[in-house]
């Protein structure tokens, strides 16, 4: 009866555990939804700094600007995003694995990196592997406020124009679509320069029409950090979204494996007492056999 | 655009990092420019401006009273206005009743209490309490 009783005993743990996964999931869900609608909320906003920063180019203002200058880097400043928690799959490691090996190339190019770490997850695994942090936050979850981004953010575009820094990496998890998100390093500091509308002859008239108060380079002097801000939020925002998505990939695949799990543990349970049935028929017959005698 | 049609009307969207906060059609838009108030109303020609710390006073409101007036704060930004549209583009916009003017009051009195040294630290102050003060008043003016 011993092996029988053990089979069940784990049976019932797994579908405890098929509970806890299956709820997971469902939060995970839920977080995601909410996640994707700020992400897509927030699309509107760089939409139209791209715009007008379109505009800006098309009419040919002179767009040399401190932070689209790139510089020979000498300091460097890498951003990691991770995720708080775990049960989340490769999500966590996937960041880790990237960004170890941007500091190990820094590194090998003797560049002194600052390197700052949002969550507990991206904290715990450089910290491993001695990875001096600069700055460590843990305060953002699946809804990173633009209100907390902004001071982080503020702060590398002073110390970018004091020269404390000359070059920012943010290394977080962009999310594509719902099937792809992928671990990245993305460059903000120095911005990529604004490109002019690709629409050819008509988009440069409807630019024409537009004036600018103050000046154009006035307002790209101001709309250039506020666009760094605006990325900055977008790679927050994205972290946030993928992470939700790993981590219901991940607790999916864990229910499911429970499923089959606790299939094939139900069928070693069954077999098991059968056997053990047949044994104590067995039993009962070879005592009546040798009663009558 | 399609909806504007309206006589007199024109559209105006306040978008901040997080979202949308605001979509709606009035008679005319005040916007709190770099330097100084600037009302648009239908027709107006296309500017793009920079915007200083103020409130946005939009006037006539589609679906209210004529003389109906919904006030913002916004915090710097930009302005985009084209084809009937007003876009405010803006880090920070806060209804004028959702503000609380003890603790505007307060943060004012704050950042005029400190002490600021250097050309650069000076300017941030200045900056500070001009968005301070502009909060403050919006929060006091009242409907």
């Amino acid at each position: 009866m011993a092996k029988a009783r053990a089979l069940d005993r784990r049976r019932k743990s797994v579908r405890n555990i098929r509970k806890i996964t299956r709820t997971m999931e469902l939060i995970a869900t839920a977080r995601f939804k909410k996640a994707m609608d700020r992400s897509v909320a927030a699309r509107d906003y760089t939409k139209h700094l791209a715009k007008i920063l379109e505009n800006i180019a098309s009419v040919g203002a002179d767009v040399a600007h401190p932070l689209l200058e790139s510089r020979p880097t000498k300091r460097t400043a890498v951003l990691v995003l991770t995720g708080n928690r775990g049960l989340c799959g490769g999500y966590n490691s996937n960041i880790v694995r990237q960004a170890v090996a941007l500091l190990g190339q820094w590194k090998s190019e003797h560049v002194p990196s600052h390197v700052a770490v949002s969550g507990k997850r991206g904290i715990s695994a450089l910290r491993f592997r001695g990875v001096d942090l600069a700055e460590r936050y843990t305060s953002f979850e699946d809804k990173p406020e633009f209100a907390a981004v902004a001071p982080i953010g503020k702060a590398y575009l002073e110390a970018y124009s004091s020269g404390m820094i000359d070059r920012l990496d943010v290394v977080y998890t962009r999310f594509h679509s719902i099937a792809k998100q992928e671990a990245i390093t993305e460059t903000l500091l120095p911005l990529a320069p604004p490109q002019a509308a690709t629409g050819g002859r008509q988009v440069k008239l409807a630019s024409d029409e537009y004036q600018f108060h103050p000046s154009a380079s006035s307002i790209l002097e101001e709309i250039l950090p506020a666009s760094f801000l605006s990325r900055l939020f977008k790679c927050f925002l994205d972290a946030a979204v993928s992470e939700q998505v790993a981590r219901m990939v991940a607790m999916k695949a864990a229910t499911e494996n429970a499923g089959g799990l606790i299939k094939s543990l139900s069928r070693q349970y069954n077999r098991a007492r059968q056997s053990q049935i047949t044994g104590e028929i067995m039993e009962i017959l070879g005592g009546v056999e040798a009663l009558k005698k | 655009m399609a909806e504007t049609k309206q006589t007199g009307a024109i559209r105006c969207v306040i978008v901040t990092p997080e979202q949308t906060s605001l979509d709606t059609h009035a008679r005319s838009v005040g916007l709190p420019l770099f330097d100084g108030l600037r009302g648009v109303g239908r027709g107006h020609s296309p500017f793009i401006g920079r915007l200083g710390a103020g409130e946005v006073r939009i006037v006539g409101e589609q679906g209210g009273p004529a003389d109906a007036v919904r006030r913002l704060f916004v915090e710097g930004g930009f302005v985009e206005v084209a084809h009937d549209s007003v876009t405010v583009i803006t880090q920070r916009a806060v209804p004028a009743e959702k503000i609380d003017a003890s603790s505007a009051r307060a943060d004012l009195e704050k950042i005029t209490g400190t002490r600021a040294s250097g050309d650069e630290a000076i300017e941030a102050k200045l900056r500070a309490e001009d968005t301070a003060r502009a909060l403050l008043r919006t929060a006091t003016r009242g409907g």
